[in-house]
């Protein structure tokens, strides 16, 4: 399986920890809305996570239109744990790589 | 709901500022899911804005920090848009193109501005032939407007007296309205800050309904203000925003008009400012008079026909009342109306010129096609690799096509978005310069039917110059290209093709530098042609002094020996003087006969040009005097009178024989006998377009000679630069008549000057179109030249190799550039003898075969083309044989 980019698992990171709406997201992860988006979007198409509007009692309790939130599926979670292990990979091989030898 | 009723006024603002951004990014998301899209947007905004609110934190840096992320939806929508387009295989081959076009910047840059180049060029000539030929009339039904010239045996755009016009607006049955009106009127307008000349007309109560322009404010004229003893005017929309401010309660006030008060009763709408160029409308006093001689011509007639009523229909009724009134009246002996369509008069000669040059904006733009499908053909060969291997890998030939010409559209389409910006610059740039050149130049625009030929305009390009490459697609043979894989195979017919390309290119430019070159050629002609007088150092100025106050000859004369010697007593002034006939302004003619020898018949009345002058104006203007004298405080009003008569007309009068003492006696209403006291030299007192007229000057002193010295032209000739002088003029004027106005000062030489603006203008253009067509077809040699080098780069290697020498070589490659530009040369004279026909009509001096401007313009092509060869062959001897055949 291809690991997911960057920013997807940084996103599916946020939604698997329960930040679940757009603005929040962005708020966790530091990303622009630019990235956020459509990363969700991308993230939804392949089934790792998928949305849902809250109740219109909640909203119209506080006067307010209803928000959209996404939740992680089990596909989702398998994704990100996988893709979270590559870049640990990826990551110690780099690191082995790219230390320097000690000066002198 | 979703009315952010319950927020601050700020919050609020925010809230609407950043829902509109949404929604207009929400344009691009696809229907069926925009409005889940815009939804969650609107969702989470307000859910922002409210916590906001309630922190009362909606401050400029949160402002500013939510404003941004909303920016977000547009890559958003992007996504959403791009993600539904996945499985589109149009939008495919579109994604495909696109990254062809990213992926090569230097060539799609090259191919999008040429064509950009050419779609803005067409497009803008388009727009102008559109709002000036096409283009209705902005009148109502636009079609059943008819204009009417008087004419008689000696002219056919001569005017219609009152009386007659009445006759044919009461007998005819063919108009449903028959209108008259005064063309060439001025007015002064006074009691303001500053007295001030505009352009008026006097016209009969319907003219308005007649062209069915209803007025902005107030009314029309009434029928019975026609009668004379009504002191009303009518304003123009220009006019009444300029002087009045646009003030509405100027409708039932007066204003002071060559010295009258006169009530304002209505203004017209800005339609009307478009059209006609007349700022004040008075009704026609008819039955006064100076309205009641069928002698006096003076009025142009506009008329509306009836449903169903021809124009020949409409000729043949008013010629029959013509008949009618020849028999009841001598005076109306041969004369009748010419009747010619309203849109034709308003365009009138534009069109044949307008229709040239956007034929040859047309060729400009067949050649940068030629260019691109040169450049796309060399890339397809290129890619023809790349081909095969999508026909292996089960591409059908269709899909091939199909994405080639895809990648056309694209590419013209960007061209076409970018034309349409220079087109709309373009169009500025001639607004501003094409000022009296062009009629209907305020209506110039581009509007949806411009738009409309943008848009075909790119798809037709890019689909003609897309052809070439696709069909060399769909021919290519399969299993060749497959074995050439990663080199570049030189398939024989597209370079057939693209030398076909090169010499065509060739031939089109050739012929729009010949068409330049013969308008260069006349222009030159046209600025060598001598006036017969010195315009240098001259300005003009008009003065029209006002009839209430200024009633006999005597008065004018007071005022003009005043006034001529205040302006000589301006520091800088060396002569004034003034005359009713000023280089390219009014002017009229009448008829006369020498004494003795009255015409026998009608027929046989000769007639001239007369011009009103003072006793310095030939001195002034340095009209050399051949024989005889000038004018001299001698001839006075009660003096016997005289004339002096212009070089040309002396000959005709009196061939070989002496003019000075001879008689003439000349129809001013009345006969004046004059004696002829000398003759100067012929003048082209109409610019140089014109032949110089026939002329017969009077001393403005002799009331009984001319017609009337109210209007005259002052002529001061001024060291250095005239208009330094114009403050002390109008210091000058003023302290003599404060309300009279100094209008239309200008300095002589620009006043001819802006009469060869027209030829100017459309020589310019076509300079630039040669000129912009004449790079395109070198480009397109030196780029075809390149490409067959890097062809032939294998043969030139192994030729240097068996012992070719490099001027060898040269010679090769130059000579085949070459035989494609004589080529294209050869074929270019031919094409010219015929194309040059269309523009013979504005060539001045210069006969359309000029073999000088033929020698010309083929020497300057293959200079042009030999500097294209020049790199490409010395590319060739540089060739290196190892290295070429190492890539084997």
């Amino acid at each position: 399986m291809k690991p997911l980019s960057v920013s997807a698992v940084a996103v599916l990171g946020a939604v698997s920890r329960s930040v679940r709406y757009g603005f929040d997201i962005m708020d966790a992860t530091g990303l622009p809305s630019g990235t956020v988006y459509p990363a969700l979007g991308r993230l939804e198409r392949d089934g790792y996570v998928r949305s849902k509007w809250e109740s219109q009692t909640l909203a119209q309790r506080e006067k307010r239109p209803p928000r959209r939130y996404y939740e992680i599926t089990a596909a989702g979670s398998r994704a990100l744990a996988a893709s979270l292990e590559h870049y640990r990979t990826l990551g110690d091989r780099i690191g082995v790589a790219s230390r320097k030898p000690a000066a002198g | 709901m979703s009315e952010p009723g319950a927020f601050s006024p700020a919050a609020a603002a925010l809230y609407q500022r950043c829902r509109r951004i949404v929604r207009i990014a929400g344009a691009v998301v696809p229907e069926h899911r925009r409005d889940e899209w815009t939804r969650e947007w609107e969702g989470e905004l307000w859910y922002r804005v409210t916590l906001l609110d309630r922190a009362s934190s909606v401050d400029s840096h949160a402002t500013t920090r939510l404003t941004i992320r909303t920016l977000g939806a547009f890559p958003h929508a992007l996504w959403v848009f791009s993600d539904e387009a996945r499985l589109d295989p149009m939008l495919q081959d579109l994604k495909y193109a696109l990254r062809g076009v990213v992926k090569h910047p230097m060539f799609s840059a090259l191919v999008v501005l040429t064509l950009a180049l050419g779609i803005g060029a067409n497009s803008a000539m388009f727009s102008i032939v559109n709002s000036v030929i096409i283009k209705p009339l902005p009148y109502e039904r636009p079609d059943e407007l008819v204009y009417m010239y008087g004419a008689f045996s000696q002219g056919n755009e001569a005017s219609v007296s009152p009386p007659d016009y009445l006759d044919y607006r009461d007998r005819n049955r063919v108009f449903s309205s028959l209108a008259g009106r005064t063309i060439f009127g001025t007015s002064v307008l006074s009691g303001g800050d500053e007295p001030e000349r505009v352009r008026s007309s006097i016209a009969s109560a319907n003219f308005f309904a007649t062209l069915g322009v209803k007025p902005y404010r107030g009314r029309a004229f009434l029928p019975e203000e026609e009668r004379g003893d009504h002191d009303v005017a009518i304003l123009s929309f220009g006019l009444w925003q300029r002087r009045y401010a646009g003030d509405q309660r100027i409708i039932g006030q007066t204003i002071a008009v060559d010295g009258k008060p006169l009530t304002v009763v209505g203004i017209m709408p800005p339609v009307l400012d478009r059209t006609l160029d007349v700022q004040l409308w008075r009704p026609i006093p008819f039955n006064t008079d100076g309205t009641s001689v069928r002698r006096f011509h003076y009025l142009r007639l506009v008329g509306r026909l009836e449903p169903g009523v021809t124009l020949a229909q409409a000729q043949r009724d008013m010629d029959a009342i013509a008949r009618q009134l020849e028999a009841t009246y001598p005076e109306n002996e041969s004369w009748h109306l010419r009747l010619v369509p309203y849109g034709e008069v308003v365009v009138g000669g534009a069109k044949p010129v307008l229709l040239v040059l956007l034929g040859a904006v047309g060729v400009v733009l067949l050649i940068a096609c030629g260019n691109i499908a040169s450049l796309l053909l060399a890339r397809a060969t290129s890619r023809s690799g790349e081909m095969a291997v999508r026909v292996a890998l089960g591409a059908g030939r269709g899909r091939l096509v199909r994405q080639l010409l895809t990648e056309s559209v694209l590419l013209g389409a960007m061209a076409g978005i970018i034309g349409l910006t220079l087109a709309h610059y373009l169009l500025v740039g001639v607004r501003t310069v094409g000022g009296g050149i062009l009629p209907r130049l305020a209506e110039v625009e581009i509007d949806g039917v411009a738009l409309a030929f943008t848009f075909a305009l790119s798809l037709v390009t890019s689909l003609v110059f897309g052809a070439a490459p696709a069909l060399h697609a769909v021919r290519s043979d399969l299993a060749a290209s497959m074995k050439s894989l990663g080199r570049a195979s030189s398939a024989g017919a597209s370079r057939v093709m693209r030398n076909t390309l090169v010499v065509a290119q060739v031939a089109l430019s050739f012929v729009l530098a010949i068409s330049a070159g013969l308008l260069i050629r006349s222009l030159w002609e046209l600025q060598r042609v001598e006036t017969g007088f010195d315009a240098s150092g001259i300005i003009a100025a008009e003065v029209s002094l006002p009839e209430t106050k200024y009633k006999t000859r005597a008065d004018n004369v007071r005022f003009w020996t005043l006034f001529l010697e205040r302006v000589r007593a301006i520091p800088g002034v060396e002569a004034a003087g003034a005359t009713t006939l000023f280089p390219l302004r009014g002017g009229g003619d009448t008829y006369f006969y020498i004494e003795g020898q009255p015409p026998a018949t009608d027929a046989d009345r000769m007639n001239a040009t007369v011009s009103n002058v003072t006793d310095d104006y030939f001195a002034t203007m340095r009209i050399p005097i051949g024989s005889g004298r000038s004018f001299t405080g001698v001839d006075r009003a009660e003096s016997p009178g005289v004339t002096v008569i212009s070089d040309a007309l002396a000959r005709r009068l009196f061939p070989g024989q002496n003019a000075i003492g001879r008689r003439l006696v000349v129809d001013f209403g009345r006969p004046f006998t004059a004696e002829i006291v000398g003759v100067v030299a012929d003048v082209r007192i109409y610019g140089q377009l014109n032949d110089a007229p026939d002329l017969m000057y009077f001393s403005d002193r002799q009331p009984g000679a001319g017609f009337g010295t109210s209007r005259m032209n002052l002529a001061a000739r001024v060291r250095g630069d005239p208009t330094a002088i114009v403050p002390q003029l109008r210091d000058a004027i003023r302290a003599i008549e404060p309300d009279v106005p100094l209008s239309a000062i200008q300095p002589v030489t620009e006043i001819l000057a802006d009469s060869r603006s027209a030829p100017r203008f459309r020589t310019q253009l076509f300079t630039g179109f040669a000129a912009v067509a004449l790079l395109l077809a070198i480009v397109g040699l030196y780029g075809t030249l390149v490409y067959t080098v890097t062809q032939r780069l294998r043969e030139i290697g192994i030729r240097i190799a068996l012992g070719a020498r490099p001027l060898a070589v040269f010679r090769l490659v130059v000579g085949q550039g070459m035989t494609l530009v004589a080529l294209g040369v050869v074929l270019g004279v031919g094409a010219s003898f015929v194309a040059t026909r269309l523009i013979e009509a504005q060539l001045f001096e210069v006969t359309r075969t000029d073999p000088m401007v033929f020698v010309g313009v083929s020497i300057a092509l293959l200079v042009a083309g030999l500097a294209a060869c020049v790199m490409p062959a010395r590319r060739a001897t540089r060739a290196d044989p190892i290295a070429v055949l190492r890539l084997e």
